[in-house]
């Protein structure tokens, strides 16, 4: 009895606790807008100036279109110019729940959210403790693709990407997923990537204004739709037509002449891998570049510090401190990128002989990896394709440039127990 | 009852703090203006007020020249750090230097700068067929600046015994340039203002380039000249000036002259009576607007 009425007092100020103050609904999940680039809105980013950075009426400006294009996480909008589907957008976006007829909705939000961010910024809570960093959508740059290096990536390269995962990264394999509900997903990433790149160019579009615009974007159907959004997505459309043509790999080709061809061109001055990828294959070449995301919060940290002995006005002052701000919220920490360690056997962008194809074909995209082709010929990429496959087999001797090339084709059983001693 | 009552405050202090909304930072939608705006988006046939396109209201054809010179004391280039190839690159210890302020020492002349037109109602010169030339030598872009118009072939060389390749942002280029080889490449789309070309390899090299729909593009050259030959005369055309250092937003350039009026983001209006050359005599440069 004496423990009865402290209880009963404890339950009834909570309830009465929670009652008058409330636990209110959640406002829905708001797009962020991109801070970073609204504060440096160019390509360049080590030309950047304090009276460049968008105000606030045109950070407003650029939210306000941004709505009426592409509508919130909770209800996407699209215009038939992106040539997305608004029936899948809907099952992937909103929050987690089922539909009348018992189907999940919110696939996004269930799945990808918390790595790749409601905006597709690659800022959802758990970015800053993957490595690599998941992708942020937002500037149109996908590295793994079977398309030339500058072009998007076809809704299959994408599919692919679901299902398999990338291995080697956080990136996990939704294999398990129906192939609607990856359809959904592949079609969301698009929607968020199409409203990142547009956002992009709307925001550097402020630099082209004439003084008579007075710092606002028309907005006519004219100038959004026909001159902003429509380029960034036809793109997208015609990437099923930018597919590299990819030549058979010589037939009765002797394996070990190819390996030892394409260990020629691994070191040699045409193809020249060795110089990022290492003399022992182990990626420990040029390896103290950044790819292109992280390249950019570089450069603009070199900017800022190279302001930081000058005299500044008020007005720079203010952007510099901004600028902090900014950064320390809305950018992940830049790193370096390593070349592959080609030794592991593990390919990020899938390890068919016709993905290491795709890859020295084009290069890869925001990253330093350059393009063959053009350099070295069809089945010159082949050669190096089985001399990089042959790498993780290549046991026997010192690692570096005299040692012998293993000649043993990597068969199917010899990858699966690679992997299990891994 | 001690124990009590502090559980009492915990649970207290958890339900209010809890559940607040949360705040949304950064900027907010008009959600009303949005909504009209979309309605306009929709709507196909909308008003036909598209952007007036430069409409030839001239005739005949001029030049612009000029001639940069750079006002105060450069400062010493800063050595690059090289550690890559360095038998090449640094051979018999020969040091290569940060290329993005270059002042010829006699006449101060400002290299270099960019000069282009924003637009142009009509073009003169068909498309030169025959390449430029794009080269690098001792691990070292020999153009600062490469400019061309978009559609002119660019031999983009590698004259060193190293292999490199080059990188232009933003574009689809970024290809193996093996030694003593080069390659083509023919611009596709305008820059805008002149973006970086690097060179993976060997992370110091950096050039820039500007590619123009109308070819209307000049770089001024060692002794800070330049000139812009074959513009639409009798009509109004608006210049932007671009410099690699310039502290204006992005490296535009704008100087402080009482006869011309130049706006913050370096870009001058000026009307070319035709067969004439215009020229706009000697354009100081303070090192202020380089950050010097």
């Amino acid at each position: 009895m004496n423990m009865h009425l402290p209880v009963s007092v404890v339950m009834l100020l909570v309830a009465s606790c929670l009652a008058t103050v409330g636990c209110g609904p959640t406002p829905p999940a708001p797009f962020r807008l991109n801070m970073v680039e609204a504060i440096s809105p160019t390509a360049e980013k080590d030309s950047i100036a304090a009276e460049q950075a968008l105000v606030p009426a045109q950070q407003k400006q650029v939210a306000t279109i941004l709505l009426a294009m592409f509508g919130t996480p909770d209800a996407p909008e699209c215009l038939p110019e992106t040539g997305l589907d608004p029936a899948k957008l809907r099952l992937a976006a909103g929050p987690v729940r089922s539909d009348i007829v018992g189907r999940k909705n919110g696939l996004y939000r269930e799945h990808c959210v918390h790595c790749h961010g409601i905006t597709g910024d690659g800022l959802g809570p758990t970015a800053a403790f993957l490595n690599p960093y998941p992708r942020d959508y937002r500037p149109g740059v996908f590295k793994y693709k079977s398309t030339e290096r500058a072009d998007k990536p076809t809704h299959a390269d994408l599919v692919t990407i679901l299902h398999n995962g990338i291995p080697g990264t956080s990136m996990p394999s939704f294999g398990l997923l129906s192939p609607t509900q990856i359809e959904a997903l592949v079609e969301y990433v698009k929607y968020l990537s199409i409203r990142g790149e547009t956002e992009l160019a709307l925001m550097r579009y402020f630099f082209e204004l004439d003084d008579e615009d007075e710092g606002r974007l028309s907005e006519t159907r004219e100038f959004l739709v026909d001159e902003v959004l429509q380029p960034i997505a036809e793109k997208w459309v015609a990437a099923a037509d930018a597919i590299i043509e990819v030549p058979e790999a010589p037939e009765n080709l002797d394996l070990a002449v190819s390996v030892a061809k394409g260990k020629e061109l691994f070191y040699g001055e045409r193809a020249n891998c060795v110089k990022c990828h290492g003399v022992t294959g182990l990626g420990d070449g040029q390896a103290n570049d950044y790819d292109d995301w992280s390249k950019n919060i570089v450069k603009i940290e070199g900017k800022l510090t190279s302001l930081a002995g000058n005299d500044l006005d008020p007005a720079e002052r203010r952007w510099v401190a901004d600028f902090g701000q900014v950064l320390d919220g809305e950018a992940l920490r830049p790193r370096t990128i390593p070349p592959r360690n080609l030794r592991r056997g593990i390919y990020r962008g899938g390890r068919r002989p016709l993905d290491l194809y795709y890859r020295i074909h084009a290069g890869i995209n925001g990253a330093p990896m350059p393009a063959a082709a053009g350099t070295v010929s069809p089945e010159e990429i082949w050669h190096i394709v089985n001399y990089v496959r042959s790498l993780p087999y290549d046991f026997d001797g010192e690692l570096g440039v005299d040692r012998s090339v293993a000649i043993q084709p990597p068969a199917a059983e010899s990858f699966a127990a690679q992997e299990n001693t891994d | 009852m001690g124990l009590m009552a502090r559980l009492v405050g915990l649970l207290l202090a958890l339900s209010c703090a809890g559940c607040g909304p949360t705040q949304v930072s950064g900027p907010v939608a008009d959600r009303a203006a949005a909504a009209v705006l979309r309605e306009t988006l929709l709507s196909s046939d909308a008003a036909d007020d598209a952007e007036v396109e430069a409409v030839a209201s001239g005739t005949g054809w001029g030049s612009l020249k000029g001639r940069f010179i750079f006002v105060g004391n450069p400062g010493e280039s800063t050595p690059l750090l090289v550690d890559k190839d360095t038998t090449i690159c640094s051979k018999d210890g020969k040091k290569l230097f940060d290329q993005s302020l270059r002042v010829d020492p006699s006449s101060k002349g400002l290299a270099d700068v960019v000069v282009f037109a924003r637009k142009a109602s009509r073009v003169r010169e068909p498309m030169a067929a025959t390449p430029l030339v794009f080269d690098q030598k001792n691990c070292e872009f020999l153009s600062p600046v490469l400019a061309a118009r978009v559609g002119q072939p660019v031999d983009v060389r590698n004259s060193d015994p190293i292999g490199h390749n080059t990188n232009i942002s933003g574009s689809s280029f970024n290809q193996l340039i093996p030694a003593g080889a080069g390659t083509i490449y023919t611009p596709d789309r305008e820059t805008g203002m002149p973006v970086s070309v690097t060179c993976n390899i060997h992370p110091w090299m950096k050039a820039y380039a500007v590619f123009r729909k109308d070819g209307y593009v000049a770089v001024s050259a060692a002794d800070g000249s330049f000139e812009l030959a074959n513009l639409p005369a009798d009509e109004p055309i608006e210049f932007q000036v671009w410099h690699a250092r310039s502290t204006g937003p992005n490296g535009g350039l704008g100087l402080d002259q009482p006869t011309l009026k130049w706006t913050s983001k370096g870009r001058f209006t000026i009307t070319i009576p035709p067969d004439d050359i215009e020229d706009l005599g000697t354009l100081e440069v303070p090192a202020a607007a380089l950050g010097i």
